[in-house]
């Protein structure tokens, strides 16, 4: 019993330390296995201390710009090489025709409202803001990078109900939206509950370049750009959605690629205003 | 039926999403699991790379099943290190007398250092090669006890005991007072 709660004691010690506490931190915790656990702590210390290294910056951007131009070109194919697959397999037309069939019995009645988005009408005292930001990446390469947003949109969580609106200000230069900085393009009154997506849709991107002055490509992955994240809407509350967007450099022919970043989208919920 | 609770089954594009996201947190772990298998950095970095390349090919086969995607990485790096090793026809651990570590200390510095590397890597070699890999995972890769769990296809508990009499292993190797 005692050797499971030393083990779990250690244990916890290691997450600790991983997570950046230091080995004092963690005697001081458990004042009376710190004479069994001191020994321990330093020889996890001396080997992450041994194996540990920083790798090349060079070798990391390679690597990370080949990554990248692998999921562009997936992005591109993918969709259309599965869809030519399908269409191919004559199972697929027995599961087509019976689709169409239940879709022409229920959907006048059912499906079609469900289908069909909500658009959303803007609101200045609304219960729902939504914000655009960017993740720095390669951002530093651009004077200006103007992304216009067409569309906004939000999924229920357990249902196939979607809202939509248009931004209030759709063309947003996101050089001036790097870290914590961000920019509303909504405010308005949406339905409360459980949302697990948010997406938008991009209608044109245009990136000038720091060195040359130039015009660059920047891709996209597609001209809907989602995220899958579980947050709610009530209605005491002011819900504000972050949707975080960055833009990485693809290779080193010169392009880039714009995509959703989700560590640091999200939603926070703040008092509403009263009156 | 409850429908409000059954598990959302994310898509490629959403598990392509997530990889991305994973790539600038454990691009460095996996580099470092590598290197301690390996004892060659420019290679840990290069198989490091290709961990994130062959993910992205594997996608389609990857299912949560009780293993995280971090988890998953490192399970690829595994067997691409076993790969290269089998390629180089190396043993499993570090080959120490071909390391030698090149810093831009003094040279009393770098010996010391490369002293330090063979103390603590001929201590690694008497663990058995499950302890290796949770000393491995847990104090490089910075996963937790159940990832690695996942992994081994062990619970945490036993991970935990592991990881203890490893440690109590190399602590009676190396000295604690240096």
């Amino acid at each position: 019993m005692m050797t499971e709660d030393f083990d779990r004691i250690l244990d916890e010690c290691i997450d600790r330390i991983n997570r950046g506490d230091n080995v004092a931190d963690c005697l001081s915790a458990y004042p009376a296995y710190s004479e069994r656990l001191r020994p321990l702590l330093q020889s996890m210390h001396d080997i992450q201390k041994t194996y540990t290294f920083a790798p090349s910056a060079d070798t990391k951007r390679a690597a990370r710009q080949k990554f990248h131009a692998t999921l562009g070109k997936r992005g591109r194919m993918t969709p259309v090489l599965s869809l030519f697959r399908a269409i191919l397999r004559p199972a697929v037309w027995g599961t087509i025709a019976v689709l169409v069939l239940v879709l022409a019995i229920v959907g006048a009645l059912v499906i079609e409202p469900v289908f069909t988005p909500t658009t959303l009408v803007p609101s200045p005292d609304g219960n729902f803001a939504f914000l655009i930001s960017d993740e720095p990446n390669d951002i530093g390469d651009f004077e200006s990078l103007n992304v216009t947003i067409s569309r906004v949109g939000l999924q229920a969580a357990g249902s196939l109900k979607r809202l939509e609106f248009r931004p209030e200000t759709a063309t947003l230069d996101l050089t001036r939206l790097q870290g914590e900085r961000s920019q509303e393009i909504w405010r308005g009154n949406v339905t409360p509950g459980q949302y697990s997506q948010a997406y938008i849709y991009v209608s044109d991107v245009t990136g000038k370049l720091k060195s040359t002055g130039q015009i660059v490509d920047v891709k996209l992955p597609s001209s809907k750009l989602h995220l899958s994240l579980l947050f709610e809407v009530t209605t005491d509350a002011v819900t504000s959605f972050t949707f975080d967007i960055t833009v990485v450099a693809t290779g080193n022919n010169g392009k880039y690629i714009l995509k959703p970043q989700v560590g640091d989208s999200g939603a926070r919920q703040e008092q509403r205003r009263l009156g | 039926m409850n429908i409000g609770n059954r598990k959302h089954i994310p898509t490629i594009n959403e598990y392509e999403s997530r990889l991305a996201d994973l790539y600038e947190e454990y691009y460095d772990k996996i580099a470092r699991y590598v290197y301690v298998h390996i004892g060659n950095k420019e290679e840990a970095e290069d198989i490091a790379g290709e961990v994130f390349l062959k993910a992205l090919k594997s996608l389609k086969s990857y299912r949560e099943q009780g293993i995280p995607m971090q988890g998953w990485l490192f399970r690829i790096a595994h067997n691409l290190t076993v790969d290269y090793l089998r390629k180089m026809d190396k043993r499993r651990t570090v080959p120490i007398d071909s390391v030698v570590l090149v810093g831009n200390d003094n040279p009393v510095d770098t010996a010391e250092k490369n002293i330090e590397f063979e103390r603590v890597t001929e201590a690694m070699k008497q663990l058995t090669t499950e302890q290796t890999e949770v000393i491995n995972l847990r104090f490089l890769g910075g996963l937790t006890s159940k990832e690695v769990g996942g992994i081994l296809g062990k619970s945490d508990g036993a991970v935990r005991e592991m990881q203890r009499a490893a440690i109590e292993k190399l602590r009676g190797i190396m000295g604690v007072e240096k």
